[in-house]
Parts: C-alpha cells; structure tokens; sequence
C-alpha cells in the first residue's frame, strides 16, 4: 500500500532530521555502533508501519529515539552475554528518571515527546560528569578521528552522521559496494579496538580535531562539486550533504569561525550547481553561466556568513569563501574584481604550498591584468613541472591564448588538455572550445 | 586501555639533539599521572637477533627484522582512559620531536579476567644477578613461507617458560591496522593511521625475557610457534638514568652506539646447540 505523501515527507523529513541524533543517542547507551546503526533503521521501519495508522507523532525525534533505545534494548536482552551492557542501560534509564524503563513510543507520542529537540551544544546532557555536549557532536568527532585513514572517515561520516546508504556512498566514490562496506567496516573495528573515544575532545585538542572534522566536510563536498571522474560532472547528493553536515556543525559549535567559513563557502559554490552544466550535462565556465539560475537563496545565505567574517584574518576556507562571494556579487565575468580574488589566492599560498592555488593565481592575474600576464605565470607554473598532466593547466593557457588571439597555440593547449581530461563533460567542453576556434 | 608505546625514527626523523632531551619530566609526569606501566630503551638495532625457524632448522642473523629507520629504539606500556590520551602521552614524548611514537592497543581477550594487567604484580624492575633481559618480538610475516611442523598455539611455550622464569610478561597487540602515528613537528602534533603495507612484517606481539645469555635467548625464541611462521627478533635492554644529562649521556655512549656488543649470532647459536 503506498503511504499518503504527507506520512511519506514526515518519513523523509524525520530520517533526514533524526537519523544522527538517534544513532549517536544509542551509541552513547549501548556503546555499540552495530547494535545503534540496527536499531535506528528498525525504529524508521517501524515509524513506517504505524505512523500511516496512528498518525504523525509531535515529537518525531523523540518517539524514534525511543522506538530505537527499545529495539537495541531487546536485542542487548537477547544476546544474554551482554547482561552487563543492559545493566548499564538500565543504571542510565534510572538517571534519567525513568525508573520503569523506556516507555512505550504510543505514550511518548501522546504526551508530546519525552526531551525537545537538543538543537544546539550543551542541551542534551549525558548521564556521566562529561560536559553536556550533543550527542551529534560526539559521532561527528569520533567519526572524522585522525588515527582513522581518510578515506574511512569520509566513508563513516556520510554514513553514520548522515544516514547515507552503503550502497549510495559507493556509488558516489566509484567503488564497488563490497570495498565500501568492508571500509566501514574496518572504521569501526579500529574505534573499538584502538580505543578511540566516543567524545568531544578536551578543550587543547578541541581546534585541531574541528580541522579535521572540517576536512572530511571540505573533502565530501568536492568530491560532490567536481567528480574527479566518471561520467557525471557532479554529484549534488555529496554536495548537499556536506553542506548539511557543515550546518549541523555550525548549530552545534557557533563560535567555530572556520565552520562557518566552510558553510559560507560550500554554499556559494553549490548556489552555482544548476548554471554549470547545461541541458546535455555539459560543463558550461564560469563566465558563460547564466547567473540568474544561480540559487538565490544559497547565495544569500552564503554571503551573510561572509559578510559576517570578524576578528581574525580568514583562514583557509574563509579566503576561499571570500573568492567565491566576488564571483556572486559580479553581475558578470568582466565585472568581477579579479584583483580580490589574485589577492585572495596570494594569501592562501600563504597556507599550503599548492600548485593548484598557483594556478588559480595566475589565473585570476591574467583576468585582471590581462592575457599576457597570465601565459606568462602560467609558463612559470609549466616549468616547475608540479602540475604535469593535470588537464586544466594547458586547458588554461589555451583560453589566455585564445583570448590574446593566438589560436593555432590554444588549439594545441586544448589538445593536450583533452588529452589529460578526466570526466566526459569536460572533454565535450574542450572539443567544443577546439571545434570553435576552427583549428 | 592498555597500549604499548614504541619509539622509532621513522621515514623523516630529524636529528637527534641531546640537549632538548626531557625524557626524565615526561617520566616524572606519567608516574605522577599513574599510568605507567613500564618501560625501557633497546639496544641500537645492530644489536638485534633474528630468530626464525625453517625445516626444523634454527636460522639466527645479527640485526633487526626491518629496515633501520623503523627499528625500535624503546618502548613503553602505558593504562590510559583511550587513545586521546595515549596520543596525548605519546606527543610528549622526547622521540616524537624528532622520530614517531607508535601507539598500539593490547589484544582485549573476552575471556580476561577483569582489570587483567599486561605487566603483573611486583614485577621487579631489575633482573636477579647473573641474568640479563631480552625484548623478544613477535613478527608477523603474512607474506612468508611457513614451517608446518609443530604446534602453533603459544599457551604451551608460555606455560613452559614462565616455569622456567624465562618468561616475565608479554602479550599479543593488535594489528598495525589499528595502530596510530603520533609525530610532533614545529609544536604541531601530527596523528595519523599507519603506513602500513599489508604484506609487510609487522610486530604481533612481545614477551619481556629473563635468561643467562644470548644463546638462552635464542633458544627460548626458537622454540616459539611463530619463529616457525614469522621472525622473532631479540633485543637486549638499554637502561639509563632518565634524569642524568643527556649531553654526557649521548657523549659517553657515542663510541658504544654503532657496534654490536652482542656475540655475534652464529656464534651464540654454536654454543647453543653443544
């Protein structure tokens, strides 16, 4: 029987709302991320089963919760050996002033839910002396912990913090879904195994560790934004779930100001996802984009959190939150003050010492300075030799020698580019940009 | 959690300086802390022997069973609340500075005893006289030929060796899948996973040795399982006075740093098999 579409939405709303709170809530009780993981999704099937009958619970977070903490308990109940595991469980109930156990989720649903929704840091607490953290927050560090290999924490984000399918993770890294779970897997055996801990690091290791968790979001989000190939340019599941995972951060930890970059930043480059690929799913640049079909709303948003940047200089997202505000604020490619984003760049190579930033130095010179400017910085580039076979280095020093009107040599540069392309769109773009010059 | 802590170079270890050397306030601070459990400095790898055993026969070489960069230089065994506070005790360490410190948890048995100790109970820190201490550990080498003669359960060359009082301690680790890197450069503490290849050999475990002489060494590692299956490597201790100057220290040591003052192997396994 298909559900009615408004229990379909709260279904869909809830899972996307709740899935991290209710599984960091059971991995807290249980300590157990299989048992948590399997008694969250049994909770959102059962919520499938009788909402459509019951009707939509008020507090759909708490009646899920619930729902879950009574799955995992009867399955704790059931294994027997972990006697002592459901002991704990109960010691935890009883500090919580519910010395009958968990209610049932009917009650729960009637009486309008148990605890509100936590919302930001500190309101929901824990049983122990620990400080007051979300339980969230807790999963989000320990999932992006840096004794776990990168790519693992990638993979534990998406799917333990943002509910993310096994099979859909896969899909979006190109790997089959056997590597994928068995990554998961091995993540969670390291947790266990190692000791790594199921809190909000102590203050002195509190920035360090937010890095991190900022650079698995930074990474999810460009692997969304830019496929780094495949036959899809972009992926706006991991776009959009990165940005919704940097937003949760953010409620969670207000005074982080590099959160807040990052948000600013993925939202800016996201606000641009519907004008960069064209109906046959072509790559369309920057300064071809119909900029009415940027998303206003995103780019709003975006450019509050900018123009909200204090105190201390912009770090490294924050520069490149700034770079993406000057493309959103030009009505067009030769109103963009390419002098701020050349600017933005130089200080970013402050940072890291990264071709890429190079690149998009020289780039922005050029655009400001002229064509000339750029070939010349981007012959420098050539010559370090840091960039060999990376496609958009000759891609553009043919765009500059197309434009100093030059194009038997930018033919060439957009065949070597074609050469080292890696997606299909981008190849059809520079065939399209070859067939144009007529070469 | 109980974790083992070794010290190693590593692949972009910095020089050594002796006078930046605060071994003896990081001691002072984990035995304050109480979460030391023991610890202590190896011999220089030249003095390592590799035991392995292949066709029944006993096969000894001087040296380490890796590269020289990642061979040992020490080890500690700490009881901490998880691995933020390993790697927090690990980044302090004096070796972090220059080397890497590799934090890697014990084996959780299920069938324990709860608040079982790696390092027993009135352990005594100095060896009875006449009789020296060998780290022993025990390589895993996935990739390796294996002797199938024999039994490869340890419990019956633990039992026997602790009757004997060869045996102090010991215990298996995790694999290095689950270890951690903990470097410190320009202040900064740098964690990260290892890197590991999974051919390659890695430490499954060790047992602390009491014996007269190498050649009781070899023989007590010859007769593990895995010297069948894997490497053991022997490695005498190294103690020093934590708190002395390290500046004297290093001078003093400097002539004794490069050569094995270990008989050499084939030698000890000669007047092991009379």
């Amino acid at each position: 029987m298909p559900l009615a579409p408004e229990v379909a939405d709260a279904l869909r709303d809830a899972y996307r709302a709740e899935w991290a709170r209710v599984v960091a809530t059971l991995i807290r009780v249980t300590g157990d991320w299989d048992v948590a993981e399997e008694a969250a999704a049994g909770a959102f099937e059962r919520a499938a089963l009788t909402w459509p009958r019951d009707g939509i619970p008020r507090n759909a977070g708490a009646w899920l919760t619930t729902a879950a903490r009574n799955l995992a308990l009867d399955r704790l109940r059931r294994r027997g050996v972990e006697a002592e595991k459901v002991k704990e469980w109960l010691m935890d109930e009883r500090l919580e002033g519910r010395a009958d156990g968990p209610p049932d989720p009917a009650e729960v649903a009637a009486s309008g839910g148990l605890a509100g929704p936590a919302g930001v840091a500190g309101a929901a607490g824990s049983a122990g002396g620990e400080p007051a953290w979300d339980d969230r927050l807790r999963l989000v560090f320990t999932c992006a912990h840096p004794a776990l290999p990168m790519e693992a924490r990638v993979a534990l984000t998406l799917r333990t913090v943002g509910g993310l399918d096994t099979v859909e993770i896969a899909r979006a890294f190109h790997v089959p879904a056997a590597t994928m779970a068995q990554r998961i897997v091995r993540a969670k055996r390291k947790i266990r195994n190692a000791g790594i801990p199921y809190r909000v690091p102590a203050a002195d290791q509190l920035p360090e560790r937010l890095g991190g968790v900022l650079a698995v979001l930074y990474l999810v989000a460009n692997e969304g934004y830019l496929a780094s190939h495949g036959d899809d340019l972009q992926r706006l599941d991991l776009a959009a779930e990165a940005i919704r995972l940097t937003r949760l951060l953010v409620a969670l930890v207000p005074d982080a100001a590099e959160a807040r970059a990052l948000l600013a930043l993925l939202l800016l480059q996201h606000a641009r996802s519907a004008a960069r690929v064209d109906a046959d799913g072509d790559l369309v640049p920057l300064g071809e984009q119909d900029r009415t079909a940027w998303d206003a709303a995103e780019i709003r948003e975006g450019l509050a959190l900018v123009d909200g940047f204090r105190g201390d200089p912009p770090g490294t997202y924050g520069l490149q939150a700034e770079i993406q505000a000057v493309h959103a604020r030009a009505a067009t490619e030769a109103d963009t003050d390419w002098r701020a984003i050349a600017d933005r760049y130089t200080r970013l190579a402050q940072f890291a010492d990264s071709p890429f930033v190079e690149l998009n130095r020289a780039i922005a010179d050029g655009m400001a300075h002229g064509p000339r400017q750029g070939l010349v910085e981007l012959a420098g580039l050539e010559a370090s030799g840091r960039l060999a076979g990376y496609h958009l280095l000759p891609a553009a020093q043919a765009e500059f020698l197309r434009r100093a009107g030059q194009p038997d040599a930018a033919a060439e540069r957009y065949r070597e580019a074609l050469a080292l392309a890696r997606t299909a769109p981008e190849r059809r773009f520079l065939e399209r940009r070859l067939a144009e010059l007529g070469r | 959690m109980q974790y083992a802590l070794f010290y190693a170079e590593g692949v972009d270890a910095l020089p050594y300086v002796p006078a930046d050397d605060n071994v003896g306030d990081w001691v002072d601070d984990i035995e304050a802390r109480g979460i030391s459990e023991y610890g202590e400095r190896l011999r220089p790898e030249q003095d390592a022997t590799t035991v392995r055993v292949r066709g029944g026969e006993v096969l000894v070489t001087d040296g380490p069973f890796t590269e020289s960069k990642e061979s040992i230089g020490g080890f500690d065994i700490i009881d901490v609340r998880d691995l933020d506070e390993a790697i927090e005790v690990a980044s302090k360490h004096p070796v972090a500075a220059f080397g890497r410190v590799e934090v890697r948890p014990f084996m959780q048995w299920h069938d324990a005893e709860p608040g079982a100790r790696i390092v027993p109970d009135g352990f005594a820190e100095e060896p009875e006289p006449g009789r020296r201490r060998y780290l022993m550990l025990v390589v895993s080498d996935p990739a390796g030929e294996r002797d199938e003669s024999g039994d490869d359960d340890p419990e019956a060359w633990v039992a026997e060796m602790d009757a004997r009082g060869a045996r102090l301690f010991g215990d298996v680790l995790h694999p290095p899948a689950d270890a951690t890197m903990v470097r410190r450069r320009r202040g900064e503490v740098l964690v990260s996973d290892g890197p590991f290849s999974e051919a390659k050999e890695w430490i499954a475990g060790f047992d602390l040795l009491e014996v007269r002489d190498l050649a009781e060494a070899i023989e007590v590692a010859a007769k593990h399982p895995m010297a069948r299956g894997g490497t053991i490597e022997l490695r005498p201790l190294w103690p020093f006075d934590e708190h002395e100057d390290h500046v004297e220290r290093a001078e003093r040591e400097a002539a004794d740093r490069d050569r094995r003052l270990e008989p050499a192997a084939a030698d000890a396994l000669a007047g092991a098999a009379l």
